[in-house]
C-alpha cells in the first residue's frame, strides 16, 4: 500500500532566474541608450525617459485621455471579445470532437474563415458597426476565437476512450459523461487554449486600435507616433 | 455443483465481430458462444489477439457485434448498464475524482439513495483495505491500489455479473498474486457471476469453475474445460495450490492448448 509523493515545490527558483533574465534585459537597455549611446534617442529612448513620460501620462491627459483611461478603454474591448471567444469557442471545440457530425458540418466553414487574418476584418467591422467599441471587440474575438476552439477539441479528443467506456458501463447518459468525465479530463487543455485567447486578442486589440478608433492603447502609439 | 440446464445469466451467443466492413475488414471473433451460470467464474484464455478482449467489450455491451446476440436470463441485455460491471485492465480510474467519487459514480448515475451510497461506499472501502485512501486521487495510488479501487467501484454496484478484462496483467507480479488470492476469496464468498478475461494460465486455473479456451485470431473456442470448485486447494494461497496435482494437471492440458495456437500462428 504504497502512496506516491509529489516532488517538492520548485517555486523560488523559476522566480530569481526570472528576476535576473529581466534585470539583464534593463541593463542592455540603459548601457546601450544612456551610458554608451550606442543608439541615439530618436531610435530607441533611454528606459529613464520612458519611464518619466509614463509618470507624465499618467497625469496628463494625451490623446484625448489620461492613460488610465486609454488603460481602460482597450481593458473593456478586449474582455469583451475574449470572453465572448471563450463562451463560444470552448463548447463550439468541446462539441467538435464529441460530435462528429457536427463537426462535419461546421469544420470547412470555421478552417475556411480562420485564415483570414483579424485586421482583415476591420473594413468591414466598421461597415457592420462603425468605429466603435464593438468593431475593435470583433477584431478581439476573431483573433481569440479559434486558440479556444481548437485546443478544447484536442483536449476532449485525447480522453482516453476507456474513460468513457468506463462512464457507460456505470450508467452515464451522453451529457453526463461528458459533465463529469470528458470536460474535467480536457480541462488543462481547454484552460491552454484560454491563455492563447487571452494574448492573442490582446495583440489584435492593440493593432486594431492603431487603425481604427479615438482611444485605447493602440491610438495612443499611433498619435504619440504622430507627434 | 452448478446447474447448467437452466438459463445461463449471461450468454454470448453466436457472436461474430468484424472491425471493418464484413469480409474485408479484420475478423475479430468467429461465432463465440460463452455462457455463465449464476454463481459462476468463467475464464477464456487464448494467445494475445485472440478477440477475447473484443468478446468482453461486445459482452458489456460497448461494442454491437455484427451478428449474434448477448443474453441476461436470456432476454436481450441491451445497452451497458449497472446490471453488468467492468473492470478494465487500465484501470479506467476518472483521474479528476477521488477514491471515493469513483467508487460512488456508477451508483449517483443509477440514482441510488445517498445514505445507500454512502453504506456501500464504507463496506466497498473497508473489503478492499481503501479505507485511508478515500480522499485520495487515482494518480495518487500505486497500480494496486487503483485496481483495488477499480474493482471496488465495480462491486459496488451489487452487479449480477463482473466481467473482467485481464484485470491484474498491468501489475507487478506480487500485487497481482495478492489480488488474485482477494479475488478469489470474494468470489467464493460472495458467489459473484464472473467472466474473467486472461492470458494467465495459472490464473484461470486458480480461479475459475470453467476455462474456455480460445484459438488465434480469428477468436474462435477451441475447448471448455471444467475445473473441480469447491475444494480446499482453491482456497488456499495460489503458490499452495498451484502444487497440487489437479492443478498441475490443468494447467497443464490448458497450456498444451494454449501453446498449440501460440505455435500455428
Amino acid at each position: 500500500m504504497t502512496v506516491k509523493t509529489s516532488p517538492s515545490s520548485l517555486l523560488p527558483q523559476p522566480l530569481v532566474y526570472g528576476a535576473v533574465s529581466l534585470g539583464i534585459l534593463g541593463l542592455v537597455w540603459v548601457l546601450a541608450t544612456s551610458v554608451f549611446g550606442w543608439v541615439g534617442p530618436e531610435v530607441l529612448p533611454s528606459p529613464f525617459d520612458v519611464i518619466a513620460r509614463f509618470a507624465n501620462l499618467t497625469t496628463e491627459p494625451f490623446a484625448g485621455a489620461a492613460l488610465s483611461g486609454h488603460v481602460f478603454a482597450s481593458l473593456e474591448r478586449w474582455s469583451y471579445g475574449v470572453f465572448l471567444a471563450i463562451l463560444l469557442g470552448v463548447p463550439i471545440g468541446i462539441f467538435f470532437a464529441w460530435a462528429p457530425w457536427f463537426r462535419a458540418v461546421v469544420n470547412p466553414v470555421f478552417e475556411t474563415l480562420r485564415y483570414i487574418p483579424p485586421f482583415a476584418w476591420v473594413p468591414i467591422a466598421i461597415l457592420w458597426f462603425g468605429a466603435s467599441t464593438t468593431t475593435q471587440a470583433m477584431v478581439v474575438f476573431i483573433a481569440a476565437f479559434p486558440a479556444c476552439v481548437i485546443n478544447a477539441q484536442l483536449g476532449v479528443q485525447h480522453v482516453d476512450d476507456i474513460l468513457i467506456q468506463a462512464s457507460r458501463v456505470f450508467g452515464a447518459r451522453q451529457h453526463q459523461t461528458l459533465r463529469r468525465v470528458v470536460v474535467p479530463v480536457a480541462t488543462p487543455s481547454i484552460f491552454t487554449g484560454i491563455r492563447i485567447a487571452i494574448s492573442n486578442g490582446w495583440m489584435a486589440l492593440v493593432g486594431a486600435e492603431l487603425v481604427v478608433g479615438k482611444t485605447g492603447l493602440g491610438f495612443l502609439i499611433a498619435q504619440g507616433q504622430r507627434e | 455443483m452448478i446447474d447448467t440446464t437452466v438459463t445461463p445469466k449471461l450468454e454470448l451467443r453466436n457472436i461474430t465481430k468484424w472491425y471493418g466492413p464484413e469480409g474485408t475488414g479484420v475478423l475479430a471473433v468467429d461465432d463465440c458462444s460463452v455462457s455463465v451460470q449464476k454463481g459462476e467464474f468463467v475464464c477464456v484464455v487464448g494467445p494475445s489477439g485472440c478477440g477475447k478482449s473484443t468478446l468482453m467489450t461486445v459482452g458489456a455491451g460497448l461494442e454491437d457485434a455484427t451478428r449474434g446476440e448477448i443474453l441476461i436470463d436470456g432476454k436481450p441485455a441491451g445497452k451497458p448498464g449497472p446490471r453488468r460491471s467492468v473492470v478494465f485492465q487500465k484501470f479506467a480510474l476518472f483521474p479528476s475524482e477521488t477514491v471515493a467519487e469513483n467508487i460512488k459514480f456508477g451508483l449517483q448515475m443509477t440514482k441510488v439513495p445517498r445514505d445507500e451510497q454512502e453504506r456501500r461506499l464504507r463496506e466497498q472501502l473497508e473489503i478492499m483495505g481503501l479505507t485511508q485512501f478515500r480522499d485520495s486521487y487515482p494518480s495518487q495510488l500505486s497500480g494496486g491500489m487503483q485496481q483495488r479501487v477499480a474493482i471496488a467501484r465495480a462491486l459496488a454496484m451489487q452487479p449480477e455479473i463482473l466481467l473482467m478484462d485481464e484485470p491484474f496483467g498491468a501489475l507487478d507480479a506480487q500485487t497481482r498474486t495478492i489480488l488474485q488470492e482477494e479475488v478469489q476469496r470474494l468470489s467464493h464468498q460472495m458467489q459473484y457471476t464472473v467472466l474473467f478475461i486472461t492470458h494467465s494460465v495459472e490464473e484461470a486455473v486458480y480461479l475459475s469453475d470453467r476455462v474456455i479456451v480460445m484459438s488465434r485470431r480469428p477468436g474462435r473456442i477451441k475447448k471448455e474445460i471444467r475445473l473441480p470448485r469447491d475444494v480446499v486447494w482453491k482456497q488456499g494461497d495460489i503458490e499452495q495450490a498451484a502444487e497440487h496435482p489437479d492443478f498441475i494437471e490443468a494447467r497443464r492440458e490448458i497450456w498444451g492448448l494454449v501453446r498449440e495456437e501460440i505455435m500455428a500462428a
